[in-house]
């Protein structure tokens, strides 16, 4: 068990972080536009 | 249902007129004529409700007197969170969040559009933090003590339990506040009727402020467990978590309470309500769609953050990449279908499906994920006791929407002089 709670290097995953906000900041603006379409028209 | 609806067209038919209450005996009076049941009483669902109810309230005393240990409960020193902590209180005061997200968007976006809803929706918060916010007095050992962060005998301002409990009072009496007016106009008081109103801004305001902390709140709560949450849903984070989470919590049950509301209480809404509610569903929609899609990213992200990818390929992991796809990620999507097709079933099932996702959400950081590393065998499951309390008490919560909604205008336009006021 000790070791699934052992301190880390915080910084060590902050490239991914970036790049899953990179991805979220793209994906989210096709996403809006996707609720905002009308399929009824 | 059939009978809650000739009990609505009873009330309709009464003319809308305010009672004359000069004296406490009018008043006396008054309520109980008010209290008196209305239409038919014997409906399926008060002959199967009231005996849940009676046996949950014979079990609450029993509970009170005896305490917390075996028979009545299966909590133990290992398990001290179980059913009632996770479903009724920290569930239950997530899905009361609709209430402070509609005032934001009514009362400070100004959005007018939703503000029919809005006192169905207010009542219910009020309600859900009285009955499931206010069951943990159940959950405290020593229950006769609960006053005491209150009146100052022992604050105990190093618990995240004071913040709690502040937090819940203060909500509570904002949200009567909130709500307020309609008593007023139930009740034919113009004078306090006037005086109320003008506190409604204040309220709401200070309403606002206090859920964004206190939601996360309960979140920090959680955090005090570090070794025993399984890493996929501990983080440091939790009362973000928390926070972000109640919105759409709270808007699919807004959803989901409104869609009963509106077919059980639907001779209390004129027809151009009941046009303009489509048009909420959608929009409400849309909101709950994109806060979801932000939440998932904002799990990933967390996830990456707290360097648990490790364990996604396990049994919790499989059991948490459940919860992110079954009921954030697919709900989510659902919702942006409704919402592009205006399709009022598309928009219920993902209410539904999200309203699951948030109870297992919070069950598993209360008792599933938590203690994660016990064997099954020797794992919490909530007793019979503690599954019919917990049903008695939303069902008493629903008697009570029910009573109220039938005779305060809730859902029903506001008398005549009310309006009169309100255009001054």
């Amino acid at each position: 068990m000790e070791e699934l709670f052992t301190y880390y290097d915080m910084f060590s995953a902050k490239g991914d972080e970036y790049l899953i906000i990179i991805l979220f900041l793209i994906l989210v603006l096709g996403f809006w536009s996707f609720v905002n379409m009308n399929a009824e028209r | 249902m059939a009978g809650e609806k000739l009990e609505t067209v009873a009330v309709v038919e009464q003319k809308e007129e305010s009672p004359k209450i000069k004296s406490v005996a009018d008043f006396l009076d008054f309520i109980k004529k008010e209290l008196k049941p209305r239409g038919n009483i014997a409906t399926p669902f008060n002959i199967i409700s009231l005996p849940i109810m009676l046996i949950g309230y014979v079990f609450i005393v029993l509970r009170l007197v005896f305490g917390l240990g075996r028979p009545i409960t299966n909590l133990s020193q290992e398990y001290p969170w179980g059913l009632w902590i996770g479903f009724d209180v920290v569930t239950g005061v997530a899905f009361a969040g609709g209430a402070y997200v509609l005032c934001f968007i009514v009362y400070v976006l100004r959005v007018e559009k939703y503000h029919p809803i809005i006192r169905a929706t207010v009542l219910n918060g009020f309600l859900a933090y009285c009955f499931y916010a206010g069951a943990i007095v159940l959950d405290i050992g020593r229950w006769w003590n609960i006053y005491n962060p209150m009146v100052g005998n022992n604050f105990g301002v190093n618990s995240v339990m004071f913040l709690v409990a502040w937090h819940f009072f203060l909500y509570m009496m904002a949200e009567l506040v909130e709500f307020s007016p309609a008593i007023a106009e139930w009740l034919g008081a113009k004078k306090l009727r006037k005086i109320l109103s003008g506190l409604t801004i204040g309220a709401v305001v200070f309403g606002i402020t206090l859920s964004t902390l206190h939601q996360s709140g309960l979140g920090a709560l959680m955090m005090m467990a570090k070794s025993k949450i399984h890493p996929l849903w501990y983080t440091q984070f939790i009362p973000i978590l928390y926070f972000v989470s109640s919105i759409f919590a709270g808007l699919s049950l807004v959803i989901f309470e409104g869609s009963i509301s509106h077919k059980v209480f639907s001779h209390q809404i004129d027809e151009h309500h009941h046009k303009q509610y489509d048009e909420i569903l959608v929009g409400l929609a849309r909101i709950c769609s994109v806060v979801m899609f932000g939440y998932f990213f904002l799990k990933i992200l967390l996830v990456v953050h707290e360097h648990a990818v490790k364990y996604v390929n396990s049994t919790m992991g499989f059991w948490w990449l459940l919860e992110m796809i079954g009921f954030i990620l697919i709900p989510c999507f659902i919702f942006m279908r409704g919402a592009q097709r205006k399709d009022k079933g598309l928009i219920k099932l993902a209410a539904v499906l999200t309203i699951m996702g948030i109870i297992l959400n919070r069950l598993n950081y209360t008792f599933i994920a938590y203690n994660w590393y016990v064997p099954l065998t020797e794992r919490y499951w909530p007793s019979p006791v503690e599954l019919v309390i917990t049903a008695s008490i939303i069902l008493t919560e629903v008697w009570t929407f029910r009573w109220m909604v039938n005779r305060m205008p809730v859902l029903k336009e506001p008398p005549a002089w009310a309006k009169a006021m309100d255009r001054h």
